[in-house]
């Protein structure tokens, strides 16, 4: 998918052009249903998350040049992060989870920062199956599955103290592996 | 365990800023991380790129076609017909009452058409709101006249710069319709976007002093507002 492509789009989109939303539609929406799918393993859910996803995409295009996050990024992390919340929902006390660009302050470095993430992102997979696997799963866990410190607490059998080091430490291996 | 060193300052931020990203930030660290998040651009910057490492995770995941069922609904909910009966469609004005825009059709009246005091074809408005700021902006466009009413409720330039008026419509580039130098302004609607005002947006823009100079929206859009018979 051409990056240019879907960044002038989501500009379109921005300023309200109705053409250009459905066109932006019929780009992504086969990737977008995928990940909500995948996240919320049944299709009824999966619709919902997904008209969810694209309501917010047209009320909040105008925010997503500031965040510095490539387009795909910014779209994929919108129905992952509204697949999850779904999924959550009925848990007790659940607290939304923020979605990138209607949140984050528009980010003085992050446009350089997040163009080297995007080019470690291809080692990802490497790194996580390069980590403990019980620490690589719990991070899977975490974001595709939208596991919480609780679930994976008990899960992995350990105390939440001791999975909260566990995944920090995971994490930072993640970090220095993926910037190899 | 218990004998590492507890996190420098930043590694706790960048901690803070993986979880964040991960959604796995709860309670007092969640409130933390999303008000950094909205204020602090640093950090902002570290939940991006944590966002751009995790997202591979989904590089493995296949497309799926949805059914057509849910652009049908999509598109329902986010543009109602206009032809569906008046009541229903009020909602559109959001933040607007319909009372309020009706209002300042009335108000605009003298502005647009000193002479007459019967309407002689349909009016349209729209409200232009933004998130930069707090600027808002009523317009009220009578095609029939060639004329647009524009008032400023709140908000104003950034100092230095002045607002210019742009009409939208699918596939074209923006049109200047005039700058919005007072809190009410009188401006001409030309008749080729008068033509295609069931498509209209109008958008404004902050440009140096003069107004944009090539004739194309240099500054921010710091408000839009899709145009709609009143």
């Amino acid at each position: 998918m051409d990056r240019e492509e879907i960044e002038r789009l989501i500009a379109r989109v921005a300023l309200k052009d109705r053409a250009a939303f459905e066109e932006l539609y019929d780009r992504v929406s086969a990737k977008l249903f995928g990940v909500c799918l995948r996240v919320l393993n049944k299709r009824a859910a999966a619709e919902d998350a997904m008209q969810d996803t694209f309501v917010k995409i047209w009320n909040n295009a105008d925010r997503y040049q500031a965040n510095g996050l490539s387009p795909m990024t910014w779209l994929i992390t919108i129905a992952r992060n509204t697949s999850i919340d779904r999924l959550r929902a009925r848990k007790k006390g659940h607290q939304d989870i923020d979605t990138p660009g209607m949140e984050l302050v528009a980010s003085g470095p992050s446009p350089e920062q997040s163009a080297i993430a995007a080019s470690e992102a291809s080692k990802l997979t490497g790194c996580l199956d390069a980590l403990d696997a019980d620490r690589g799963a719990a991070i899977r866990g975490a974001y595709l599955d939208g596991e919480t410190y609780a679930d994976l607490a008990e899960r992995f059998k350990v105390p939440l103290n001791t999975m909260r080091t566990w995944l920090r430490r995971g994490l930072i291996s993640l970090r220095e592996c993926m910037s190899q | 365990m218990t004998d590492l060193p507890p996190p420098t300052p930043e590694e706790e931020s960048e901690f803070l800023a993986a979880e964040y990203a991960l959604g796995l930030s709860e309670g007092e660290n969640l409130t933390e991380a999303r008000d950094r998040a909205r204020r602090d651009s640093l950090f902002a910057g570290a939940v991006a790129a944590w966002q751009e490492r995790l997202v591979a995770m989904t590089d493995a995941i296949a497309p799926v076609a949805p059914p057509a069922r849910v652009r049908k609904a999509l598109i329902k909910s986010l543009f109602p017909n206009i032809r569906v009966p008046f009541l229903q469609r009020l909602w559109v004005w959001q933040g607007l009452t319909f009372a309020s825009l009706a209002m300042l059709a009335v108000l605009a009246m003298p502005m647009l058409r000193p002479d007459a005091p019967t309407i002689a074809g349909p009016i349209y408005g729209t409200q232009l709101t933004g998130t930069i700021d707090d600027l808002q902006v009523y317009a009220v466009l009578d095609p029939s006249r060639g004329g647009i009413a524009v008032t400023r409720t709140a908000g104003a330039p950034p100092s230095g710069r002045v607002l210019e008026l742009w009409a939208l419509l699918p596939d074209a580039a923006p049109v200047s319709l005039g700058l919005v130098p007072d809190d009410a302004t009188h401006l001409k609607l030309p008749p080729e976007i008068a033509a295609q005002i069931d498509n209209l947006t109008l958008a404004i823009s902050d440009e140096p002093p003069g107004g944009a100079p090539e004739g194309a929206p240099t500054g921010e859009i710091r408000a839009v507002g899709t145009v709609e018979e009143i």
